[in-house]
C-alpha cells in the first residue's frame, strides 16, 4: 500500500534499484539480465584456452548500471554479477566475498550518516535483492544452494530462481517447486516471501502477494535472440520439438518476476533493505563497537 | 600355411559356432560406473537403456534426516541379472551418489578412483590364487561420466576427475539432460568440450573403427563423431503431436523424444554399449586396462604379497602436519622452560657459591684474627 503511494510521488525523478545475481555458472545467469534490461549489459562468457579450462577461477563482483523506462517509470538498474560462484573445486571461498561486498556498502552508509557534513548527492550502492539461481537437479537443495541463502539472507533480500527451467516438464517443475520450498522452511531460511497482512492490507495485495509466494521459487528461461512464431516476432528458444517463449507466462515465470522487481515490489525491497535489513546490520555493528570499547 | 580345399572341409570352419555355444551357455559379466553430480539423469538413463526398473528413483522422504556431516562420495553398486533370447548377462551397475555435491569437492574422486583400482586388485589376487575356477569379476568395463549442460565448457572438477579416470577406465562423456540446449548451443558445446578433452590429454574410449563391411565402418564413425553423446532420458510413454506413442519427455511446447536422433544421441550411445561395442569394452577393459594395473603393480610387488597402502589422503595430511606443528611447539616450550630453569639454577648456583666464599673468607678472616690473637696469647702460656 504505501509502495503505491510513494510511487505517484517519485514518478517524476525515477527510481534506483540494485539487484545482485548469484549462481553457478551455466543457468543462465548472463542470459537473464540481459533478458530482463533488453540489451546486451553483460558481455558473454568468452570460453578460455582449452589448456586453461582446468585452471579454477576465483568469484568476481561486477556490477553495471543501465538506465531502464518501466511505463514510463525512469528506473537506474543496477545489476551485480558474480562470475565464478561455485565453480572451483573448493567453494566455501564465495560466501565470504559476496557477504564482505554487500557488508561493505552497509559501511559507507553507515560512515556517511555519522558525518557532520552529509554529501547530499552520495550514492546509495546498497544491494535490495538478490536473485539466487538454483540448479535444476530435479531432487532438492544442494549443500551450497542451501549453505548461501543461509548466510546472506540476515543482509539482504534473498529470492530463489530456477534458472534454465526449460529442463523441467511441468509436473517436474512443480514437484521441483515444492520440494525447494520444503527445504527452505525446514532449514528456516528467512527469505523474501512476498509479504503480506491478511488483516491489514486490502484484498488485491493480499491476492497478489499470495500469488507471487506460489511461484516462488521462479522458473526462469532466459533468451536475447528473437525469433518468428505464427507471424510474430517473440524471444524463444528453438528446440526441434517446440519453441519455447521467454515472456509467456505459461512457459515460465519471468514476467511475473520482472514486474514484481521494477514495478510492484520495488518500492517494498527497497524498503526492507533500509529498515529492517541496515538497522540490524547497523545495531550490530555499533553494539559490537560498544563492546570493543568497554573491553 | 596349409589351406583346406574347399567342399566338405575338415570342420576347422566350426569353431566359431563352438564358441558361440560355449559363450552363449556362460553369459557374461558386464558393470558400468556412472560418474557425476546428482540431479543429472543417471538413474533414468539407466533404467530408459535397459527399459527396465534398474535402479529406484531417490526417496525425498528421509533427506531431512540425513545428516550429511561425513560429506563423502559413497558407491553403490546395483546388481541385476538381464536375459534376452536365452542370452543372461550379469549386470552390475556402479552409483556415485554425493559426488560433486558439496561446497568442497576436493578430492571427492578418490572412493571413485580406489573402487576401480580395487576391483582390478581384486581380480589379480583371485588369479593368483591355486583354485581360479570361481573368479568374481567387478572390473568396470566402461565409466559413463556425465556432463551438466551449461554450454560454456568443462569445469576444473570435471577436467581433474576424467583425467584420473581416462588412465583406468574406458572412460565415455556424455552431455546430461541434453534437451536444454538448443542444437546451435549443443554443437558448439560438443565442440568446447572435444577440444578441452583433447588439450588436457584426458583419454576417452576409441574403438577401432575399420571393420569388414563397409555399413558397420560407417557406422562406427557416425558413432565417434557424436561424442560426447547427448542424452535425454525418459521411461514414459507419451503421446507426440503427430500421433505418436513414444519414449519421451512432455513439454507444453513439445515432446522430446529419446529414440529421435535428431533429438539426441541416446540411439548412438545405446548401440555403443549394448548392441555393437559391449565386446569390445569387455575385452579392452582385460586386455588394456587390467593389463597395465598389473604390470604396474608387479614391477614393485612379489606374487601373494599384499597391496602396500599409501596413505596418501590429503585430509590427513593436512591433520599430519597439524599435529607435527603442535608437537615441534610443545617441545619448544618446553625447552624454553627447561632452559630458563636451568639458567636459574645456575644463578641459584653461583649466587650460593658466591655466599660460600663470602663465608669462607669470612671464617678465614676469623682465624687468621683468631691465630693472631692466639698467637699473641701463647709466647705468655707456652713459657
Amino acid at each position: 500500500m504505501a509502495h503505491r503511494i510513494g510511487r505517484r510521488k517519485n514518478v517524476k525523478k525515477g527510481f534506483q534499484f540494485t539487484l545482485m545475481v548469484v549462481g553457478a555458472s551455466g543457468l543462465g545467469r548472463t542470459t537473464f539480465i540481459n533478458t530482463l534490461c533488453d540489451a546486451d549489459v553483460v558481455p558473454k562468457r568468452e570460453c578460455d584456452e582449452p589448456e586453461m579450462a582446468h585452471v579454477e577461477e576465483p568469484i568476481k563482483i561486477k556490477p553495471y548500471t543501465v538506465e531502464l523506462d518501466e511505463d514510463g517509470v525512469k528506473i537506474s538498474l543496477t545489476v551485480v554479477d558474480t562470475p565464478g560462484f561455485g565453480d572451483m573445486i573448493d567453494n566455501e571461498y564465495c560466501f565470504q566475498e559476496i557477504l564482505g561486498y554487500l557488508e561493505r556498502q552497509y559501511d559507507d552508509i553507515l560512515s556517511e550518516e555519522s558525518r557532520i557534513k552529509r554529501n547530499p548527492r552520495f550514492r546509495d550502492n546498497r544491494v535490495h535483492a538478490l536473485l539466487y539461481f538454483i540448479t535444476p537437479t530435479g531432487h532438492s537443495l544442494r549443500e551450497i544452494d542451501l549453505e548461501l541463502m543461509k548466510r546472506l539472507s540476515p543482509r539482504i533480500n534473498v529470492i530463489p530462481v530456477i534458472g534454465k527451467a526449460d529442463t523441467f516438464t511441468p509436473t517436474e517443475l512443480a514437484d521441483f517447486k515444492k520440494r525447494v520450498m520444503e527445504d527452505i522452511e525446514h532449514h528456516n531460511i528467512p527469505i523474501y516471501n512476498f509479504p503480506y497482512d491478511p488483516e491489514e492490507d486490502d484484498e488485491e495485495t493480499v491476492e497478489e502477494n499470495s500469488e507471487l509466494r506460489s511461484l516462488l521459487p521462479f522458473a526462469l528461461i532466459g533468451c536475447e535472440e528473437e525469433i518468428m512464431v505464427n507471424g510474430r516476432k517473440v524471444r524463444g528458444r528453438q528446440y526441434p520439438w517446440g519453441i519455447v517463449e521467454v515472456d509467456n507466462t505459461q512457459h515460465c515465470d519471468f514476467a511475473k518476476l520482472r514486474f514484481a522487481l521494477l514495478s510492484s515490489h520495488l518500492q517494498d525491497l527497497k524498503e526492507i533493505t533500509h529498515d529492517y535489513l541496515y538497522e540490524n546490520y547497523r545495531t550490530e555493528k555499533l553494539s559490537r563497537s560498544a563492546e570493543n570499547l568497554s573491553d | 600355411m596349409v589351406s583346406t580345399q574347399a567342399g566338405a572341409g575338415i570342420g576347422i570352419a566350426n569353431l566359431p559356432n563352438q564358441r558361440h555355444a560355449i559363450a552363449s551357455k556362460k553369459g557374461s559379466n558386464y558393470t558400468i560406473l556412472l560418474c557425476g553430480e546428482s540431479g543429472l539423469g543417471k538413474t533414468t538413463f539407466i533404467n530408459t537403456l535397459f527399459t527396465t526398473a534398474i535402479k529406484t528413483p531417490k526417496s525425498y522422504k528421509r533427506r531431512f534426516n540425513n545428516n550429511t556431516a561425513e560429506k563423502t562420495v559413497e558407491i553403490e553398486i546395483i546388481r541385476a541379472e538381464l536375459e534376452e533370447k536365452q542370452f543372461g548377462v550379469k549386470l552390475s551397475v556402479v552409483d556415485t551418489p554425493g559426488f560433486g555435491d558439496y561446497t568442497n569437492n576436493r578430492d571427492s574422486w578418490m572412493p571413485i578412483i580406489d573402487f576401480i583400482d580395487d576391483q582390478h586388485e581384486s581380480y589379480m589376487r583371485q588369479d593368483q590364487q591355486p583354485q581360479r575356477q570361481e573368479l568374481s569379476d567387478m572390473r568396470v568395463h566402461c565409466c559413463l561420466y556425465f556432463i551438466r549442460p551449461t554450454g560454456h565448457t568443462l569445469k576444473p572438477l570435471d577436467i581433474e576427475v576424467m583425467k584420473r579416470l581416462g588412465t583406468r577406465v574406458n572412460l565415455i562423456p556424455v552431455i546430461a539432460k541434453a534437451d536444454t540446449l538448443t542444437p546451435t548451443d549443443l554443437h558448439k558445446f560438443k565442440k568446447r568440450i572435444l577440444e578441452v578433452i583433447a588439450a588436457q590429454n584426458i583419454q576417452c574410449y576409441t574403438f577401432p573403427l575399420e571393420s569388414d563391411d563397409e555399413s558397420s565402418t560407417k557406422r562406427n564413425m557416425n558413432i565417434m563423431a557424436a561424442m560426447p553423446f547427448s542424452v535425454i532420458g525418459s521411461t514414459d510413454d507419451v503421446l507426440t503431436s503427430d500421433g505418436r506413442t513414444v519414449k519421451g519427455r512432455q513439454y507444453s511446447w513439445g515432446v522430446a523424444e529419446v529414440e529421435n536422433e535428431d533429438h539426441c544421441d541416446f540411439k548412438k550411445l545405446r548401440q555403443l554399449l549394448i548392441r555393437t561395442h559391449m565386446l569390445d569394452l569387455i575385452h579392452s577393459t582385460e586386455e588394456t586396462h587390467y593389463e597395465n594395473y598389473r604390470r604396474s603393480q608387479m614391477e614393485t610387488r612379489k606374487i601373494g604379497e599384499a597391496k602396500v597402502k599409501t596413505v596418501t589422503n590429503p585430509k590427513w595430511k593436512e591433520e599430519e602436519e597439524a599435529l607435527r606443528k603442535r608437537f615441534t611447539e610443545q617441545v619448544r616450550l618446553e625447552e624454553n622452560r627447561f632452559r630458563s630453569w636451568e639458567q636459574q639454577l645456575i644463578a641459584e648456583r653461583d649466587r650460593l657459591n658466591k655466599d660460600l666464599e663470602a663465608e669462607h673468607s669470612h671464617i678465614k678472616a676469623l682465624e687468621a684474627e683468631l691465630e693472631s690473637m692466639q698467637v699473641g696469647l701463647s709466647p705468655k702460656t707456652r713459657k
